[in-house]
């Protein structure tokens, strides 16, 4: 096995939207970069394919459209999900940076008229959706970081991190074609690589037919997590409304525009159960939609008949930037917006924060660290980032935190050496037996208790039971057999996604009360209880033990 | 598939890792190795230099 060493002052792992503007951020603060990722950064991540919405407030005269107004926002819909001191730092501050950044790198946030195209859907007071053709922000991202300078590793799969006396120093991992191994030392590391998505069984029968991009495993947090860093938020079980068959995304479009909720018995149910209706905010769609279904009033559609020509166009282009192969679904499948309402279920849970601007994942402070020293964390693999705008603006902050972090340490000694070739062997154990399991055949065991122990309705005595099982799992972990390096790739990614199912029904049992139901509905403790549990379940390794703390968050 | 030139662009860029280049007669040629793990991004077709690609979907999720 051929073993190459690099040596920089940033290491960022996962090249997807926040990876790519830590790189540019650490870049153009001086620092040297390396950015390792499974894929190539041209294309990897959540939004490789294109994206059409980007969340922000412009200060245009309204009072909601201002950062007072915003952070509201993220108390109404987030109330005890995160930090508003620490959003403030990662994303409102950085906030005009990144839409000039967005336009300057050759995918501007506006129309060709240079207008913003806003709506508003999800709980918001205005319209904090701007609508945006992202079908090239990431080929345009990937060449800002290449032309920055900064070495691209694509392909390369990052499989853990290097402590050195308490301090994390880098990582290791290898290329996904060649084999080729990487042991990398860092003055500063960044964690980027997105969210947990092939943790639940998929109700469209492909695990990766999933709403967010399948090739997101919660390896970050996991390798983390080893590393001694702490995460939050992990009880909350995102999901979200999907066409029916095709896990594509296109809610925000489709209520952003007007569309509206329908039972089979011809009721707008939205409209009844909540004053802010189909605009409500999406775990209340999702949570009423599970209730019509689990009453027997499914199947359930999205309606947009009543669109103008105008607005159905709009809507068809935009579902197109942000899926760009959902209008070849809609044509092959015979579906027509403007014709018929188009069958919707709800989606497969994932580890994905509990709302559009509160997140889930290692915990950051307002300078996007760690709580290890040397490590940093971005985007959907953090706490107080999320979605699209909070991997733009907070990859930025990661990028120059760790690059004025990495300016005052000084090395003389090599501190990799605690990565030894049996080590380094051990990474690779798969491809060497003779025979073993399917990585496959594990993952789908940890889906189905997922999705049967630690799914909406949550009880100790399922979580607990649930907790077992994964447990139990975890034994065969080491009897996995990799017939390629692309299956090798496969095996690591299950090894986390055990290991964030684990995390989610420790963290689940441990929150007693319901906050942003279904995410996290307790059947045994119901209600939201703001007395008690405002705020923070922050989770971390004690030995090989997982321990659970509460962190309270206040408002003023 | 008769557009294509064998450049290896999609293979460069699946996020899946799912195109791979085999040889064929006169060049090598992409092909999907691993057609379920298709995540559908449509990277793929929108940065094939020949238009040579196509999305076809699977009868499960045409007919689910």
């Amino acid at each position: 096995m051929e073993i190459v060493n690099i040596s920089t002052d940033v290491l960022i792992v996962g090249g997807g939207l926040a990876g790519t503007n830590a790189a540019m951020g650490a870049s153009q603060k001086g620092a040297s970069v390396v950015v390792a990722d499974k894929g190539n950064i041209n294309r990897s991540g959540d939004i490789g394919g294109g994206v059409d919405h980007f969340l922000a407030f412009l200060n245009e005269g309204q009072k909601w459209d201002t950062r007072e107004g915003f952070l509201n926002y993220v108390e109404k819909i987030g109330r005890g999900t995160g930090h508003l001191s620490i959003i403030d730092s990662v994303y409102c501050a950085e906030l005009p940076d990144a839409i000039e950044r967005m336009a300057k790198i050759g995918t501007p946030l506006t129309q060709s008229d240079g207008t913003f195209f806003r709506t508003g859907s999800m709980g918001q007071p205005g319209t904090f959706w701007i609508n945006f053709n992202g079908k090239k922000l990431k080929p345009c991202l990937g060449k800002a970081v290449r032309k920055l300078g900064c070495t691209v590793l694509d392909k390369v799969m990052m499989v853990d991190l290097i402590n050195h006396q308490g301090t994390v120093v880098g990582g290791v991992g290898f290329h996904i074609r060649n084999g080729i191994f990487y042991v990398i030392e860092a003055k500063a590391t960044i964690i980027a690589t997105g969210n947990t998505n092939r943790l639940y069984e998929n109700p469209r029968i492909n695990p990766f037919n999933t709403w967010l991009c399948p090739f997101d495993t919660g390896d970050g947090q996991i390798m983390a997590l080893k590393a001694g860093a702490a995460l939050t938020n992990m009880e909350y079980m995102r999901m979200t409304l999907l066409p029916k068959g095709f896990a594509a995304p296109g809610f925000n479009a489709l209520v952003g525009m007007g569309g509206r909720f329908l039972n089979s018995l011809g009721e707008y149910y939205m409209e009844k159960h909540n004053s802010m209706g189909n605009r409500a905010p999406r775990y209340e769609v999702v949570f009423h939609t599970l209730e019509e279904i689990r009453k027997g009033h499914g199947p359930i559609y999205i309606d947009c008949r009543h669109l103008t020509e105008k607005d159905l166009t709009h809507l068809m282009a935009t579902l197109g930037y942000d899926k760009d192969t959902l209008p070849d679904y809609f044509e092959q499948r015979g579906e027509d917006l403007s014709a018929k309402p188009v069958a919707i279920t709800v989606s497969e849970g994932m580890q994905a924060g509990p709302t559009e601007v509160t997140g889930s994942g290692i915990k950051i402070d307002k300078e996007s660290a760690a709580t290890v020293p040397g490590l940093f964390a971005c985007g959907d693999a953090c706490d107080h980032n999320r979605c699209v705008h909070g991997a733009i603006t907070g990859g930025y902050k990661a990028g120059k935190s760790a690059a004025a972090y990495a300016k005052t340490i000084s090395r003389g000694e090599d501190i990799t050496n605690s990565m030894t070739r049996a080590k380094i062997e051990r990474f690779m154990e798969p491809l060497q037996r003779a025979s073993g399991h399917p990585y496959r055949q594990i993952e789908d065991s940890i889906r189905k208790i997922m999705a049967e122990h630690v799914g909406p309705r949550r009880t100790e005595q399922a979580l607990t039971y649930g907790l077992e099982k994964l447990q139990r799992i975890e034994h065969y972990l080491d009897e996995i057999k990799a017939n390629d390096l692309h299956e090798l790739m496969r095996t690591h990614e299950t090894r986390s996604i055990l290991a964030v199912g684990k995390l989610m029904a420790t963290t689940a049992l441990f929150r007693e009360e319901s906050r942003n139901k279904p995410y996290h509905h307790r059947l045994d403790f119901p209600d939201t209880d703001d007395t008690n549990w405002c705020g923070l379940v922050v989770v971390s390794k004690d030995g090989e033990e997982l321990s659970c703390s509460f962190e309270p968050i206040t408002y003023g | 598939m008769h557009k294509c030139t064998g450049c290896g662009l999609c293979d460069s860029i699946c996020p899946a890792d799912a195109i791979y280049m085999q040889t064929a007669e006169d060049a090598d040629i992409p092909y999907l190795k691993y057609p379920e793990e298709c995540w559908h991004c449509g990277s793929c077709r929108q940065d094939c230099p020949d238009e040579a690609i196509e999305i076809e979907f699977p009868p499960d999720m045409l007919s689910i």
